[in-house]
């Protein structure tokens, strides 16, 4: 199984240590993944797509056309460039006005859409039947006894027309890799609200939509919450800290990238140069500890 | 009708308003809708606008062009996309929400934050600043999980496509305008 992997720019350059787990829960699981050299940010779905749609569709296609041409489909790690680089998929091969006039301007600087290549999360790949089987065999650290809660976010289910994974309303994928990790996961109210980061020329907004979320997750007394997406993965380890300090409470509920938890039930040390898990404003440290894992 | 809410005539209608939005990419959904509120009663920033989703639609098919353009509402979307997923019409709001802010931007409106993030995916490449200083903190830190130097685009492709999409240029108009507004 072989991939070209968009690393977009979060991830890369603000949390590498997501890449590092990442790369090494693909290597344990067989995704082979190919470097894509001369890709660009996605463009960013939010501020690139509100300037303009031309631009966006186009730059969007320039990347696409680089994993083309090396007969490969993508696998995306943020949920932002998953939303980005499927849209302009979905989009420009539906649309023959648009994806003339993106290639018309990619082909003077030696590029071509095609649209041949596929646009996956790596979350699609990792909920495959087979790949759950391989995941529930590379267990060595079972999570038993670790009650964890997920969020989906927005940009990896909908909007469902084009995203097609999971359920837009009701999300269970991702659920079903924390299950196969040996962890509890529970249901909660506010499962699917929004955490805000891209209502971001409002401060409240996230602020309000964190301290809903942060309510829930305390009530049910987690021990972590499992995020796909690393702005998601930022909004709330930074919310976090600032309820607790803005509010005097203690909370201490870490918020971990999918692929970490997944390194850590692979037995990957949580902080070996494969990953570091207490970088971070909230540290793991209780988790650990049930774990039996000493750092 | 309340006090303070002035009468516009059919005359002053925008009534191409419509098929701006409607001839674009995906646009064409927009001339569905029903008016039956579904997409403002699932969104999850309609206590912080002051126009409803469904009222933003309403106004684009009357050709309420500054209504819409002056409301915080095509702003502060959190692109949770549950209105475009629950639209019993399949009305595409969160996208057209996009086309309407490329609308905004045209007219010279563009956040700075959003500035910010074009200026650095054109000088970086990506949204993030990569030079530099920076960027040997960046590769320092990359080196220590043991990454692959990061292969980035050439620059000069990417002004390109800003060039040619027409958005080098509405930038810069937007930048003559709001040099006009100052001056005045």
């Amino acid at each position: 199984m072989e991939y070209a992997f968009f690393l977009g720019c979060t991830i890369p350059l603000r949390y590498p240590q997501l890449e590092a787990s990442t790369r090494a829960v693909c290597d344990t699981l067989g995704i082979e993944l190919k470097e894509i050299h001369g890709a660009s940010c996605c463009p960013e779905p939010v501020a690139i797509q509100s300037l303009g749609i031309e631009t966006w569709l186009t730059l969007g296609a320039r990347n696409i056309a680089i994993a083309e041409k090396m007969n490969l489909d993508i696998l995306t790690v943020c949920s932002g460039c998953f939303e980005t680089l499927k849209s302009v998929h979905v989009m420009l091969n539906k649309d023959k006005r648009y994806f003339d006039m993106a290639n018309e301007i990619i082909s003077k600087i030696g590029y071509e859409y095609k649209g041949t290549s596929k646009v996956y999360n790596i979350a699609e790949i990792l909920t495959e039947d087979d790949m759950i089987q391989k995941i529930k065999s590379s267990v060595s650290v079972p999570l038993e006894g670790i009650r964890l809660a997920t969020h989906s976010g927005c940009h990896l289910i909908r909007p469902s027309k084009i995203l097609e994974f999971d359920d837009p309303e009701r999300p269970e994928l991702i659920d079903k890799i924390l299950s196969a990790l040996g962890a509890e996961v529970i249901q909660y109210a506010e499962k699917v609200t929004c955490c805000g980061f891209c209502a971001r020329l409002n401060d409240t907004i996230g602020d309000d939509l964190c301290e809903i979320k942060f309510e829930d997750l305390a009530k049910n007394e987690v021990d972590a919450l499992i995020t796909v997406c690393p702005s998601c993965t930022s909004q709330y380890d930074l919310h976090e800290r600032k309820i607790n300090r803005d509010k005097e409470v203690k909370m201490e509920i870490p918020i971990i990238h999918l692929p970490e938890i997944m390194a850590l039930a692979f037995g990957i040390h949580p902080k070996s140069e494969n990953m570091d898990i207490m970088k971070r404003a909230i540290r793991p440290k209780k988790l650990l500890e049930k774990l039996n894992i000493n750092i | 009708m309340a006090k303070d809410q002035e009468i516009v005539y059919s005359d002053d209608l925008l009534t191409d308003l419509r098929y701006q939005i409607s001839n674009q990419i995906e646009g064409k959904s927009l001339l569905a809708c029903i008016q039956c509120g579904v997409c403002s009663s699932g969104c999850t920033v309609s206590q912080y606008i002051d126009l409803q989703p469904h009222r933003v639609v309403a106004c684009l098919l009357l050709g309420l062009k500054d209504e819409v353009l002056n409301s915080n509402a095509i702003w502060y979307c959190s692109l949770c996309h549950r209105c475009t997923e629950r639209c019993p019409k399949n009305v595409d709001f969160s996208f057209i929400l996009a086309l309407v802010r490329n609308m905004a931007v045209k007219e010279g409106n563009i956040p700075a934050e959003y500035a910010v993030s074009i200026n650095n995916v054109l000088e970086y490449g990506f949204i993030i600043p990569y030079s530099g200083a920076m960027k040997k903190t960046i590769d320092r830190n990359r080196a220590k999980f043991g990454l692959p130097e990061i292969v980035g685009p050439k620059l000069e492709e990417l002004v390109f496509i800003v060039k040619e999409t027409g958005l080098e240029k509405t930038l810069e108009d937007a930048k003559k305008i709001k040099k006009k507004e100052v001056e005045t």
